[in-house]
């Protein structure tokens, strides 16, 4: 029989009201840790997407939205523009790398990146670290392509599957289901919007290891190819008796690119470029069409913005965790009549009137840590909803846990709330006459 | 903790603050009475005359207007606080007339709630509160003290009020809710446990009947200076 088993019998003798309380404790700490550690794991994300790229070109209608498609993935370029007017644009600015890419194919609802061999060894996925490959081997040839690990693990493709790729976004792409199948007389809405790319198959030639970005959902075909594949519709609505597109029936039309990823030379060991800002000036002189875009600056603004309504989020949880300590108060104040004659009884049998005080306001401070423990398990649980909903919903990689110096805060303040929501009670309990809650009932 | 002392009171006088102006004069009004080593006292008087008041005041649980009660030797209005809840926790032991039990704590923990606050180690805490409950015939130790007989309840009562072997037991018309066997049988088992225990005991009572289990009666109001 200790302090704990009083404290104990008495939130359960209470156990509907306990239950509410702490579970408003927990709902409010749960919010606040589940938005903390989101914040954390999309910034951590997208600092980690953009990697080591320092400007991308674009003809996307706003540097931001050219990040977004062309690191990020959450939609696709509206508009492309030609390779050619920037083939040798290496050799007009102090650039280490600028790698051509081209958006707007999908498989399975899963974006298609077609680029160069080139960007597995020069663009980083992470500042930290590059490219490497779980199976396989980088595409070197045409109609080759490498799965980002997401992409495999969700489409369950293995190295030497073949696939064709879809126009747009269109999650449709079953070779099974396809329009022309004739199981499917009447086909969906989905069927009957997906185009797909029927001139040829890829092969899956490498399936990449998780690099904890939103790379990870991207598929990596062969720059050449998807010209190719767009060259033979074009050629085929002019011609139908054109069965054969090569490189070399490509037209400079025909090559284009929805962006240009840019790497400005750095001094060796250092990923900062002090020719960047000169760079960029000329660029932004010299195509005044082109979207530039500094990927660690829009995510910076991305945050800005995103910042002020988590405020507003964080503001509310508060005011969530407020109301839940001032139930506690309730909780405990509308207890205090039915526990005088147990105080009374505890206090003959020598508890002093501190020691009652103390009981009281540590049984509110266990209301406060239950529902706090209760917090950080639905933030648990919410993070992992959270981010199969990011990555669904938004396509965004994130991998929020829980952060340790937040919860501990959290997990504190909460507890002294609620210890000074018994702060009251405690005081009733403390002034509690005994000799009037020993008499007789009745 | 003085034995061989367990209960002085010297010109202990009181009235409760909200019926002064209402009826003069003191609600108790004792110049002097001893309790011996053992020794068991009938305190009797008519209802509202004090008894049990006096019984919270030698518990400390009241402040008297004037005088001293010594219980164990020490003063227990000299003491403050925690100081004096401690000193009742250890040398008080009371019974109540509706015994006054925790409500949702089992037989057992029931006594126990009275050893947590002795000087007894807690390592002994359980086997010395089942060894009672066994010695006063509790069956079920761990049953909620609702679902034991009223007899049972007054049993229980008692184990708590003589775990910490107190040396004066308060008894505040502890079978006045009993019919008159077990009544009876209640008072048997506390006066021989507090024989048994060497706790002297103070029992307030209505009950004409008690009064033969008594060497020595004393009527509140016998007690006063006035007398």
């Amino acid at each position: 029989m200790t302090d704990f088993t009083l404290i104990r019998r008495s939130l359960r003798s209470r156990l509907l009201s306990s239950v509410l309380t702490a579970s408003l404790v927990a709902l409010s700490t749960g919010l606040m840790l589940t938005l903390l550690s989101l914040r954390d794991a999309s910034r951590r994300a997208f600092d980690r997407g953009s990697g080591n790229i320092h400007l991308i070109l674009s003809a996307d209608s706003s540097p931001l939205a050219s990040v977004l498609n062309s690191v990020f993935y959450t939609g696709s370029p509206a508009r492309s523009f030609k390779w050619a007017g920037y083939q040798d644009i290496s050799k007009k600015y102090p650039l280490e790398f600028a790698i051509p890419v081209q958006q707007g194919d999908s498989y399975r609802g899963f974006p298609i990146l077609s680029t160069l061999p080139e960007f597995f060894t020069q663009c980083k996925p992470d500042s930290a670290g590059g490219w490497q490959l779980a199976q396989g081997v980088f595409f070197k040839s045409e109609f080759e392509l490498v799965l980002g690990a997401a992409a495999a693990k969700a489409t369950a493709l293995k190295v030497g599957d073949s696939l064709f790729l879809t126009h747009g976004q269109s999650d449709f792409n079953d070779v099974s289901e396809t329009p022309e199948s004739a199981d499917s007389k009447w086909p969906t809405l989905k069927q009957a919007l997906a185009q797909r790319h029927s001139y040829s198959k890829y092969k899956v030639v490498g399936i990449l290891h998780p690099t904890g970005t939103s790379h990870d959902r991207a598929v990596f075909a062969e720059l050449n190819s998807s010209w190719i594949i767009h060259a033979h519709e074009k050629r085929r609505m002019k011609d139908a008796a054109i069965t054969v597109t090569r490189v070399t029936d490509l037209s400079e039309d025909d090559r284009l690119i929805t962006a240009l990823l840019l790497r400005c030379r750095t001094p060796p060991g250092s990923s900062e470029s002090p020719v960047l800002p000169r760079v960029y000036d000329e660029l932004r002189r010299n195509h005044p069409a082109i979207t530039i875009a500094f990927p660690a600056q829009e995510v910076e603004r991305l945050f800005s913005i995103v910042a002020r309504v988590d405020s507003i989020f964080l503001a509310l949880a508060s005011v969530v965790l407020m109301s839940s300590v001032f139930s506690i108060l309730i909780a405990l104040y509308n207890s205090m009549e039915q526990r005088r004659r147990q105080i009374s009884i505890l206090r003959v049998l020598g508890c002093s009137q501190a020691h009652i005080f103390g009981l009281i306001v540590t049984e509110a401070a266990v209301i406060g840590l239950a529902g706090t423990l209760g917090g950080i398990l639905l933030c648990v649980v919410a993070n992992r909803i959270a981010a199969a909903a990011m990555f669904r919903q938004l396509g965004l990689i994130v991998s929020p846990t829980l952060l340790i110096e937040p919860a501990l805060a959290v997990t504190i303040s909460a507890v002294l709330l609620s210890g000074a929501a018994g702060l009251i009670p405690a005081w009733m309990a403390y002034r509690t006459s005994i000799v009037k809650n020993l008499r007789p009932l009745g | 903790m003085d034995r061989s002392v367990p209960l002085q009171v010297r010109d202990l006088k009181f009235r409760y603050p909200d019926v002064a102006a209402a009826a003069p004069g003191w609600t108790v009004d004792v110049s002097n009475l001893e309790l011996a080593a053992g020794e068991q006292v009938l305190l009797t008087g008519a209802s509202g005359g004090g008894k049990s008041t006096l019984l919270y005041l030698i518990a400390g649980l009241l402040d008297p207007a004037q005088g001293r009660v010594l219980v164990g030797g020490s003063d227990i209005h000299a003491l403050r606080g925690r100081s004096r809840d401690r000193h009742r926790g250890r040398g008080i032991g009371m019974i109540f007339q509706t015994f006054n039990l925790l409500a949702g704590f089992s037989a057992l923990e029931n006594v126990m709630a009275a050893l947590m606050f002795s000087e007894i180690p807690g390592a002994e805490h359980d086997k010395r509160a089942r060894a009672l409950l066994e010695q006063l015939e509790i069956s079920r130790p761990d049953a909620d003290p609702d679902q034991l007989s009223i007899g049972q309840q007054q049993r229980v009562a008692v184990a708590r009020a003589i775990v910490c072997d107190p040396v004066l037991v308060l008894a505040d018309e502890p079978t006045a809710s009993l019919d008159p066997a077990m009544a009876s049988a209640a008072m048997t088992l506390i006066q021989n446990i507090c024989e048994k225990k060497g706790a002297a005991l103070l029992c307030t009572s209505h009950d004409p009947a008690m009064s033969q289990r008594f060497d020595r009666k004393a009527a509140i109001e016998s007690l006063g200076s006035g007398h």
